[in-house]
């Protein structure tokens, strides 16, 4: 246990001694936060803050997940930062949990000051299920870190890492409806959403903003998370590399795929059944 | 194996695709011994040393380390062994005393990190930021995370490779220290003072084989090169008078005539019989060299190439 508690105080310690964490964790998020509420006229409309709290809090979880966890392992293996800790007795599970820990906690006051300021500024209500509402983040944040740490577990060098991260950032970014609302993409373009894994990050948020929902109200979603979690960590260990010299396989990158499954086979199953992950929203009514 | 074995390795081989960097190498480690493992790059040495320490599997023969398999029971291993790898780093924005404290709970046992940073006189950067640590400084640290678990057996893998020459005696008079507290030390590398200087034996590593294993004066010994002996006289002498001095191989009479080079397979004998000569010719003594044929001759002798090929 004192490893573990060692490794999630020295990852806070460092994260905070590096300006491009405060930068990218919370200035830029922020910056987008005020944009989006200006854009969607948020001071006019509270319900239209939810909207804006769900995409600006979306892209913290990407950007924390994807380049957080996935691009420091890969910069740490390039570095040979890994390669010191692997003479001695650890074994890459409490690293892991370690990058899990730290950016959970980095990324908690960020929900907590976008939340204060919405309802601050903009009076938009308090969430009435925040419990809820923060739980289902944790695991929404835990699942992309988990496909991050997979991403970076597949790539053999930083340069390909940063392109395997990019093919998953930017459609999770604008199919999603973390950024251009899904509600206004035509009906094909909404079944392809209902395979990304970030759409039901977004719609399972605005579920528990705009219609109350429980934290178990479509236990799909979250069950698909949670697998995404459990798989993406247990994938991350078997897979990790201490050294840049420990080149993987090119069929290894059939991983990130596994990892992605519960999201592919929820996709089917909605597109099967006729069913819709993207809820008529704000833009909806 | 031997009762004090720390380290025991037999038929040692390791192959990558069609390449074989170790093939098939013997030896023993003793308890307190300092063990140099001497090669030029590609010579296998890194990757012998890296199976030991649990870090690669092996692809055949047998390998004891303080009686565990490196390859079937590493972490037991790692945590009795200290390492310090070449080209290693740390989080830039680590304090030195922060990466010591750090390092010490991954073990069952560690000393503490003020006691480490004074030792390793780092006292006073013990809150500095591993990014402005100097080249010496770093490497100091990366001894002291190496000795965290107050371990017996040290593996020193080239640790002065890249520094310059007043940190590599730092460095040395380190290792020194070490062996004087008896602890068994590994140490690779291409220098030749360094083994020569630190090394209780050492192993000539060539193409993935031992080409010759010994204390350094064994090898030396053992080398066909001749030693030189350099004799200044205050007059000058005649070439064509030199007798002919037991085991000289080679006599010569350079510069103004008053020094005499000469070369013997055994020095010491030689030497006497010219000092004898030059007494009885009541010719005056100024200055006598004796130069032995190093690691670097014996090296050449053995595989045909420098050692910093």
């Amino acid at each position: 246990m004192k490893t573990y508690l060692a490794l999630i105080a020295i990852d806070l310690k460092l994260a905070t001694r590096l300006r491009a964490v405060l930068f990218f964790q919370y200035i830029f998020p922020l910056i987008i936060f005020f944009v989006f509420a200006l854009a969607f006229r948020a001071q006019r409309d509270p319900n239209q803050m939810t909207t804006v709290l769900t995409m600006s809090i979306s892209l913290g979880v990407l950007g924390n997940g994807l380049f957080g966890a996935g691009m420091r392992t890969l910069q740490e293996r390039e570095m040979n930062i890994l390669r010191r800790y692997k003479v001695t007795p650890i074994t890459p599970v409490p690293l892991l949990v370690a990058s899990m820990v730290t950016g959970w906690v980095i990324f908690l006051p960020y929900i907590i000051l976008v939340i204060s300021l919405a309802h601050f500024l903009y009076h938009m209500p308090w969430p009435t299920r925040l419990g809820s509402l923060v739980v289902f983040i944790s695991i929404g944040l835990i699942a992309f870190r988990a496909i991050g740490l997979v991403i970076a577990s597949v790539a053999n060098t930083m340069q390909e890492g940063t392109i395997l991260v990019q093919l998953f950032y930017f459609p999770m970014l604008f199919l999603s409806g973390a950024t251009v609302p899904a509600e206004i993409f035509p009906r094909m373009l909404q079944i392809v959403s209902n395979f990304i894994p970030a759409t039901y990050l977004v719609f399972g948020m605005r579920g528990i903003m705009l219609r109350k929902e429980s934290l178990f109200h479509d236990w799909k979603w979250l069950g698909a998370l949670l697998i995404t979690a459990a798989v993406g960590l247990t994938v991350g260990t078997k897979l990790f590399r201490w050294e840049k010299e420990e080149k993987i396989r090119k069929s290894a990158k059939l991983w990130i795929v596994a990892v992605l499954l519960p999201f592919v086979l929820l996709g089917a199953y909605q597109a099967y059944t006729g069913q819709n992950v993207i809820k008529p929203g704000i833009f909806g009514r | 194996m031997n009762s004090d074995a720390i380290i025991a390795v037999q038929g040692l081989r390791k192959s990558y695709a069609d390449v074989e960097a170790v093939r098939g190498i013997d030896f023993e480690v003793h308890a307190g011994e300092a063990f140099g493992i001497l090669g030029p790059n590609g010579a296998g040495k890194t990757t012998t040393v890296e199976i030991l320490e649990g870090l690669r599997p092996r692809s055949g023969g047998d390998a004891r380390v303080l009686g565990f398999d490196p390859e079937r029971q590493k972490q037991q291993l790692k945590d009795r062994i200290g390492v310090c790898l070449q080209a290693t780093n740390l989080p830039a924005k680590i304090r030195a005393q922060e990466a010591i404290d750090l390092f010490g709970t991954f073990y069952s046992r560690s000393i503490s990190s003020e006691k480490l940073l004074k030792r390793l006189q780092l006292w006073e950067k013990r809150n500095a930021f591993y990014e402005t640590l100097s080249g010496g400084q770093k490497q100091r640290l990366a001894i002291a995370l190496a000795l965290v678990n107050d371990p017996q057996l040290l593996f020193l893998d080239e640790p002065t490779t890249g520094l310059d020459p007043q940190i590599r005696l730092e460095i040395h008079g380190l290792i020194e220290e070490l062996k004087a507290e008896k602890r068994t030390v590994v140490l690779t590398t291409h220098y030749i003072e360094e083994a020569e200087r630190l090394c209780n034996r050492v192993a000539i590593m060539d193409e993935g084989k031992i080409v010759a294993m010994g204390s350094p004066r064994e090898l030396q010994q053992k080398s066909q090169e001749q030693s030189r002996i350099q004799i200044i006289c205050a007059q000058p002498l005649i070439a064509s008078q030199l007798p002919q001095w037991p085991d000289a191989v080679q006599a010569t009479v350079d510069g103004d005539g008053r020094s005499l080079t000469v070369y013997s397979t055994r020095p010491a004998r030689t030497l006497f019989e010219i000092m004898r000569w030059l007494d009885q010719q009541g010719l005056q003594l100024e200055d006598v060299h004796l130069k032995r044929p190093t690691l670097e001759d014996v090296f050449v002798e053995l595989t045909g190439k420098k050692l910093r090929e």
